[in-house]
């Protein structure tokens, strides 16, 4: 199930998101997955739904609390993780492999060069 | 600032994640995470640190009994000695002040209340106990307090100090720890069996690395605490109860002494009295999803018209049925037979009603286990 992909990059709001071929994999990164704790409910975005960056398109519930999760860039989804509604706890356990939540068709690829690199987030994150 | 409960060094030192609650930094969570805190406590055994809370000594005389009964729904006089009750502190209208612990212990020959009491609550109690009792005692300056939870939490104690044999549920003594003196408790909020052991803050830190000698048993954090108290049914400060609900609401009227509502000199009694007789407006009920969505605190409940019937109390996700639990209040004139919905993130999600405690008490009374 491991997912080959271009260069990670990654949000304010804690995703990461690779391309390949103009499709996008989009998921939480392992500091956010960190934070939240046991994670053990997901709610998945619809396939087919035309999504703005920024807009808030699921929603990832921890034993604690509920977090939105925003669509990184705009685009169209195009497949979701369904392993993930059976056993969400996958993204703890692999936030940025097999934890994907789902994949989308990019609209609007400047929107991808202009999120951070690992290194630009590892910094963001000691802010 | 939040403050800081005594072995905040040591708990960090251990991988706790530390969050503000009630004005404290508390560890929430360890390395294990919450789910298998929670595990592990019904399982086996966990310690929690919750010296956050609030602890007193009164002493047990007629002027300041007679002072407390004001707000206390007990007979302060009847009560026996070395055993433990749960209880409130009433406001004028018979809502809920706080929730309290209440015991009675003779310290160097003296007899003593010993109160234990909410964290987020300690500025309103203490100034009942202090107008009550003037020369009470706060305990928890000199006091960390713990508690040892779960089936194996006797093991993990009497390792440490000797449980008398005949100590049950609610019994509470002072016990020696490395010839100081410890006030032992068996109970807890978890619906299991255990223990809470008041400690100076010199010992505890050599206490708590003794209990963990155990390797059964693990640190826990306020996640499990909570999600365990909530499979257990049971209420919590700020959630369940607040000041503008009565224990009969919040279906506890078998913690009242029904002849203290009777008498005038109690808080609320009249309106008690009334509540009892004709019943309340609402209903505690418990909640199951029935999707994997999460109930959460504050969340509207309704029936298939869409008409609100009530609200989430508490909620949350439930490590021993694998789904979303919640505790909330219906009108009591809803029709039990009918599906109520819960308003999740603007859509309705049927949610099964059920009767608590979510999961059966495991407590040590008289020798044998049982609810």
């Amino acid at each position: 199930m491991g997912v080959i992909m271009s260069e990670k990059k990654y949000t304010k709001d804690h995703e990461w998101v690779s391309i390949d071929n103009g499709i996008a994999t989009v998921g939480i990164s392992n500091h956010a997955q960190e934070s939240l704790g046991d994670i053990v409910f997901i709610e998945l975005p619809s396939v087919g739904k035309s999504v703005n960056a920024k807009e808030e398109i699921c929603v990832v519930e921890s034993v604690k609390a509920a977090s939105d999760i925003y669509a990184p860039i705009d685009g169209e989804i195009m497949e979701v993780n369904n392993s993930l509604e059976g056993d969400a706890a996958i993204i703890n356990q692999d936030a940025e492999n097999t934890g994907w939540i789902f994949k989308m068709k990019v609209s609007n690829p400047i929107q991808y060069d202009e999120l951070m690199t690992e290194d630009d987030y590892k910094k963001f994150l000691e802010q | 600032m939040p403050l800081d409960i005594p072995l905040k060094n040591f708990h960090e030192a251990n991988g706790a994640k530390m969050v503000q609650f009630a004005g404290f930094n508390m560890p929430i969570n360890y390395k294990p995470g919450i789910i298998n805190e929670h595990k592990n406590v019904r399982n086996h055994s966990g310690i929690f640190d919750v010296s956050h809370m609030g602890q007193v000594l009164v002493e047990a005389t007629d002027l300041h009994i007679n002072n407390l009964e004001k707000y206390i729904p007990l007979k302060l006089n009847n009560l026996r000695n070395n055993r433990s009750n749960y209880t409130f502190l009433l406001n004028e209208n018979g809502g809920v002040v706080d929730d309290l612990i209440v015991s009675l212990i003779d310290i160097n020959s003296k007899s003593y209340l010993y109160i234990v009491y909410n964290a987020s609550r300690k500025n309103e109690d203490e100034k009942i106990f202090f107008k009550c009792a003037p020369n009470a005692e706060i305990l928890h300056i000199k006091n960390c307090l713990f508690s040892i939870q779960g089936p194996e939490s006797i093991e993990v104690l009497n390792n440490v100090i000797e449980i008398p044999v005949d100590m049950h549920f609610l019994d509470i003594d002072v016990l020696k720890y490395k010839n100081n003196s410890a006030i032992v408790s068996r109970s807890g909020y978890t619906g299991e069996d255990g223990f809470e052991v008041s400690i100076s803050i010199e010992q505890a830190e050599v206490f708590i690395k003794d209990l963990l000698e155990n390797k059964n048993t693990m640190l826990c954090g306020l996640g499990s605490r909570d999600s365990l108290r909530l499979e257990a049914g049971l209420s919590l400060y700020g959630h369940e109860l607040n000041e503008n609900i009565t224990p009969i609401e919040a279906g506890l009227s078998w913690a009242l002494d029904k002849d203290r509502l009777n008498d005038t000199a109690l808080n609320g009694n009249k309106i008690l009295s009334n509540q009892l007789l004709n019943k309340p407006s609402n209903k505690k009920i418990g909640l199951i999803s029935v999707n994997r969505s999460m109930l959460r605190d504050g969340m509207i409940l309704l029936d298939s018209n869409k008409n609100n019937i009530g609200k989430i109390t508490s909620g949350c996700f439930s490590p021993n049925l694998n789904k979303s639990i919640a505790i909330g209040y219906v009108n009591l004139n809803f029709d039990e037979e009918k599906e109520i919905f819960c308003e999740i993130r603007n859509k309705m999600e049927l949610v099964k009603k059920t009767n608590l405690p979510f999961v059966k008490k495991n407590y040590k009374k008289n020798g044998s286990y049982n609810e």
